[in-house]
């Protein structure tokens, strides 16, 4: 007993620290999305600075899913109106999944902030869980052509 | 909806405090000849610390020693979070500690296994900001668990 347990103690800290670490190499990586429906910016209730948003962005929209209780979701809102500041034809909108979670079931969302880049159709071509790494999605907007 | 705002660092003292103190009798647990039993205040302590935290967070001491003693050498966070997630990650870690203090009467190896649980969540949660019931949160809201 003794011996096996000190072995017992020193593999709980070591699959807790890989998970540590497997986390901090996997969190805000994102993956892309092959087939997706075109989403209605209107009909799930984005928003961009409080008022409604009508049409997709030009060339792509960076959709944010943030709530309420998110506490690294405004400063995703920062980066992605600066990417949207500086990048032609891309627009920024938000949803609040707080009292929408049909939204956070059919997109398969578990937290926030989630990101989705929507080419100029309206579907989602890569999704990020988390907060993005950094120029991530610059990245993922030069592959659609955008710059 | 206004919404308590804390400094995301105040949970993360706590959970390096947790971990630390859940470490010891998981290693208890599992290397003494009568583990289980002489971990078993060490997991009252815990199931008392997190219940503090549910019921009167305001006045739990890990929260005023940061508050007094390390707030005030790190300056001010860049960013407030909102309260409710890392609230909610206290009752997770109260219900883990809780399996421990109830489950040791039907099965004392319940001891370790609870105190392994509330290491691995506390840790991650410490030292790589992986707060895992937070991120329970959202989804476990999604699947009307918790409302």
């Amino acid at each position: 007993m003794e011996t096996s347990g000190i072995y017992l103690a020193l593999g709980l800290f070591a699959l807790t620290l890989l998970a540590g670490i497997f986390y901090k190499l996997s969190a805000g990586s994102g993956r892309s999305v092959q087939r997706s429906e075109s989403i209605d910016l209107v009909g799930i209730g984005a928003q961009k600075n409080g008022f409604p948003v009508k049409e997709l962005g030009k060339n792509a929209t960076l959709l944010q899913f943030s709530t309420e209780y998110c506490g690294q979701c405004p400063g995703v809102r920062r980066s992605l109106s600066q990417i949207e500041y500086r990048t032609g034809g891309v627009l920024h909108a938000e949803v609040d999944l707080t009292d929408r979670l049909d939204l956070a079931a059919r997109f398969k969302i578990s937290q926030t902030p989630t990101v989705f880049i929507l080419n100029q159709k309206g579907e989602v071509t890569f999704r990020v869980s988390g907060v993005p790494k950094a120029g991530l999605i610059q990245q993922e907007l030069a592959k659609l052509g955008i710059k | 909806m206004s919404a308590e705002l804390i400094d995301p660092r105040g949970p993360r003292f706590g959970a390096a405090i947790t971990s630390a103190l859940s470490l010891t009798a998981f290693g208890i647990a599992v290397t003494l000849p009568d583990g289980f039993l002489t971990a078993y205040p060490l997991i009252v302590l815990l199931a008392l610390l997190f219940s503090w935290n549910v019921f009167a967070p305001k006045t739990h001491p890990f929260g005023l020693i940061f508050k007094k003693l390390i707030r005030p050498r790190i300056g001010a966070p860049s960013e407030l979070e909102d309260a409710r997630p890392p609230q909610f990650a206290q009752k997770v870690g109260l219900g883990f500690a809780l399996l421990g203090l109830i489950g040791y009467w039907i099965a004392p190896v319940l001891v370790a296994v609870s105190a392994g649980f509330i290491f691995f969540a506390a840790f991650l949660n410490a030292f790589f900001n992986f707060c895992l019931g937070c991120q329970m949160y959202l989804g476990l809201k999604r699947l009307g668990i918790i409302r």
